[in-house]
């Protein structure tokens, strides 16, 4: 309980991070821990890059994760994965993405300037990448949109919030309708990162 | 008592609830909603009889909350910081005259600035008004402030300003929350009582009263040399540097200093104006070097009486401009305890991958209006009528990016799109420039001051068209009602609500048409027979309201009328559509050979279908007929 946790949550707008980074927070405060969690919105929540950090341990004093500080850089989105691994603690942060693009419109030549290569770049760098493919599992069990809630499963196993404090989390802040299928993304993101680890 | 997790807004709004503010006033605008909406939440959960309001604009939302705290309520008012500025002058006002219930302004100040058109400090705006401000670290200590700040209002009958910043209005922490808290609904003995001297007082009263309001200044600086609100963190730790902080920055601080693994006695100032001199005159006399550390501007340090030892923003210790994010004050510390020869770790971040992410040209994510916004549409139909060659004066609101469409060409602020587009008008005479001027602004703004703009373009004879894109809400922070709708703050139906079509009229414009910007043929004729009139020899503003709502605030005319669209095999990827109409579900192929329509995002509006000019973006014939649902439609070609 005395360690300290840096979570950075990022994605493009529209994608549910600031969702799952508001479930961690509840999640980590019923677990009793001291919870501070910030996010911008405003003009970003209209398709632009979105981030929101959670920080929770003992006593939290500011809410803002430092670069190089965070314990997990989780990212809905390739291209945001890049855009802010530098927040990733070096030698020991991890960088769990999901294995998706979304390509900006709007900016001209933005097709061009994608680094498709963005994966590789991470793991040249020696990061500590986990890549799981959320989206395409979210449409398995039939809803694009989950993809988000199967991260969050995949998060629940690297860092110390028991597995009722999920529950609970979830529980309380889904709509009812809602909650079997997010239930379910959420119990196939945790097996999906133990699959992956055992095969590392 | 139980542990939620809560937003600072909800913080403020659940202080405001618990302390018996009985009028609670706001205009929309971030970092600010989510205050009115948490009063309306918990006056509801907690069973309190509390009148609230969207007001038309933060000056009448400043002076309907004056007038319950002149009849003896608690009252409270909530804004942006820019909307302070709109409120500024009751707020001059009402320093001088009092006030009678503990009433409680709260302007959220936005440093980055992060959705805001300046980085400016409410703090030095109470300065300049003779206002006392409480200046909360955190989402826990604003509650608690909102009840001193009352407390300290009535007794010395002055209004007080909580300024909280981004960070603390968006900040979410865990917090103990009292299940049980005593509704407190009994009508309080307190009624309006005249008092000429006061309520009307004339310049020579006003002499009297900005002398009162001097001295109550002193007694209140008295007070707040004795606040536990203002104390010493790490006091008995021996040090040649002592730091002086407020607001979000002290927790900042905390962090920068744990993350050094070093411990500095930390003055933290809850009360930053009038600055209790006492107690930062006898802890700056203990150091060698005094770091003055607060956002966004200077308002503790420009207070100090002796600036000799004191770094902070005016000698550029820390930053003119931008947020003092742990990253910045953890950087700058290190440097100046290095100098000093003090020991502290250096911070963990790996500098070469931040440049290296920095270095690398990753494409910016812009915002963008939404799939299917109405917006597009009347943009898009702007742009096809008077071209490049049209001068676009725009506004405050999700409207502002219809930059994007190129038919954006200034914002000021709010209200600002109908006297740029009347001063531009002035301008073109002298120089002799012809170039057609296309003013546009959304309903909420409209009302909240566009009006006037519009007498004043009329009275003086401008000759412009504006367009109202009135999408029926206040959009972008979070589908407020505006005093078009009949929807209340509280949610109930039972608003009078005005008509914009007859203001408009009411306001002196003989020409007013109404149209769906989504029948863009219709639209096109309009804004060309508008234009015409504002040019004719007897014309002047002519106005057209593009009315729609807001496709994610109410999307049935859309449901009921729905237009899926496909790309044709022809499609040669030439962008033409991605650059005029620029919609987020239409992009590149991977390939770049065409473009596609991301069906995941695309609303079916059918708006794009005239973007191609080559005839490559149709109705989709098969689907429609699957769905069943618009049988009668015919190919457009």
């Amino acid at each position: 309980m005395d360690k300290l946790h840096n979570l950075m949550f990022a994605g493009v707008g529209g994608q549910g991070s600031l969702l799952i980074a508001e479930l961690t927070s509840m999640a980590a405060a019923d677990a009793g821990y001291d919870v501070k969690q910030t996010e911008v919105h405003g003009v970003s929540q209209r398709g632009g890059s979105v981030e929101t950090h959670v920080r929770f341990g003992k006593k939290i004093y500011s809410p803002i994760v430092t670069p190089g500080e965070a314990d997990v850089v989780l990212a809905l989105e390739l291209l945001e994965a890049l855009r802010f691994a530098h927040y990733a603690y070096p030698g020991k942060g991890i960088i769990l993405v999901n294995d998706h693009e979304i390509i900006p419109g709007s900016v001209s030549g933005a097709e061009d300037m994608y680094p498709h290569n963005a994966k590789a770049f991470l793991r040249d760098k020696k990061m500590n990448v986990i890549t799981l493919k959320a989206t395409q599992k979210a449409h398995e069990l039939g809803d694009g949109r989950i993809a988000n809630v199967v991260m969050l499963g995949a998060l629940s196993t690297l860092i110390d919030i028991p597995s009722q404090s999920w529950q609970k989390a979830l529980k309380l802040r889904l709509p009812t309708r809602y909650l079997d299928g997010n239930l379910k993304a959420f119990a196939a993101g945790e097996q999906m990162v133990r699959k992956e680890n055992a095969a590392v | 008592m139980s542990i939620q997790t809560i937003l600072g807004n909800e913080a403020i709004a659940l202080g405001v609830v618990e302390q018996g503010c009985r009028v609670v006033t706001a205009y929309p605008g971030t970092p600010s909603s989510e205050i009115l909406s948490g009063v309306v939440k918990f006056k509801k959960q907690l069973n309190r009889n509390i009148y609230t309001e969207w007001s038309t604009n933060e000056k009448v939302a400043f002076e309907v909350a004056l007038a319950a705290s002149w009849s003896g309520l608690r009252a409270a008012v909530a804004m942006k910081q820019v909307g302070l500025n709109v409120a500024s002058d009751p707020l001059f006002s009402s320093a001088y005259t009092g006030v009678k219930g503990g009433f409680l302004i709260i302007p959220a100040d936005d440093p980055g600035p992060h959705s805001s058109q300046t980085e400016q400090d409410s703090r030095l705006l109470a300065l300049t008004a003779k206002v006392p401000v409480f200046d909360p670290s955190s989402p826990e200590e604003a509650r608690e402030m909102v009840g001193l700040a009352l407390e300290l209002s009535e007794r010395y009958r002055t209004p007080v300003i909580l300024r909280p910043t981004t960070r603390l209005c968006h900040a979410v922490q865990s917090l103990e929350i009292d299940d049980l808290i005593p509704p407190e609904n009994a009508i309080p003995e307190v009624k309006f009582r005249k008092d000429p001297k006061r309520w009307t007082a004339t310049p020579k009263f006003r002499n009297l009263l900005h002398k009162e309001l001097n001295n109550k200044l002193l007694e209140i600086e008295e007070e707040f040399n004795k606040s536990t609100l203002n104390f010493v963190l790490y006091d008995d730790i021996n040090s040649s540097i002592g730091i002086i902080a407020s607001g979000v920055a002290f927790h900042t601080v905390e962090q920068s200093l744990a993350e050094l693994g070093n411990q500095i006695p930390i003055l933290k100032i809850g009360t930053p104006h009038p600055l209790p001199r006492k107690i930062v005159e006898e802890f700056s006399a203990r150091f060698d070097k005094v770091l003055v550390i607060e956002e966004p501007d200077v308002c503790i340090e420009i207070q100090l009486n002796s600036r000799e030892k004191v770094h902070g923003r005016f000698d550029e210790t820390f930053p003119k401009a931008g947020e003092l994010t742990p990253e910045v004050v953890t950087s700058i510390l290190h440097t100046i305890f290095n100098k000093a020869g003090i020991t502290v770790n250096s911070p963990p971040n790996d500098v070469e991958l931040e440049d290296l992410v920095s270095s690398l040209p990753l494409p910016i994510r812009r915002p963008r209006l939404c799939p299917g916004c109405s917006h597009r549409s009347a943009f898009y139909t702007i742009k096809k009528e008077f071209g490049s060659k049209g001068i676009y004066p725009g506004d405050i609101g999700c409207y502002t990016l219809g930059m994007n469409l190129r038919a954006v060409d200034t914002f000021v602020d709010m209200g600002a799109s109908i006297t740029m587009a009347n001063g531009f008008y002035q301008a073109n005479q002298i120089l002799n420039d012809k170039r057609p001027i296309i003013a546009t602004i959304g309903d909420s703004t409209f009302l909240h001051s566009g009006i006037p703009s519009l007498i004043n373009a009329v009275h003086t004879g401008a000759r412009f068209v504006l367009v109202i894109l009135d999408n029926r809400t206040t959009a972008m922070t979070g589908f407020q009602p505006t005093p078009a709708n009949t929807e209340l703050a509280d949610g109930s139906d039972a608003a009078q609500n005005v008509s914009i079509v007859d203001l408009v009229r009411a306001c002196g414009v003989d020409y007013v048409k109404e149209v769906d910007p989504y029948n863009q043929d219709e639209f096109q004729e309009l804004l060309q027979a508008a234009f015409e009139y504002s040019q004719s020899l007897s014309g002047s503003v002519a106005v057209v309201i593009a009315d729609r709502p807001c496709v994610l605030y109410d999307p049935t005319p859309l449901n009921e009328n729905p237009i899926p669209v496909v790309i044709t095999e022809e499609c040669d990827g030439c962008r033409y559509c991605l650059e005029v109409f620029e919609c987020p579900a239409m992009s590149l192929s991977s390939d770049k050979s065409r473009v596609d329509i991301n069906q995941k995002i695309c609303v079916d509006c059918g708006q794009c279908l005239d973007s191609c000019y080559k005839g490559f973006i149709l109705p989709d014939l098969t689907s429609i007929i699957n769905k069943q649902e618009v049988p009668s439609l015919t190919r457009s070609d």
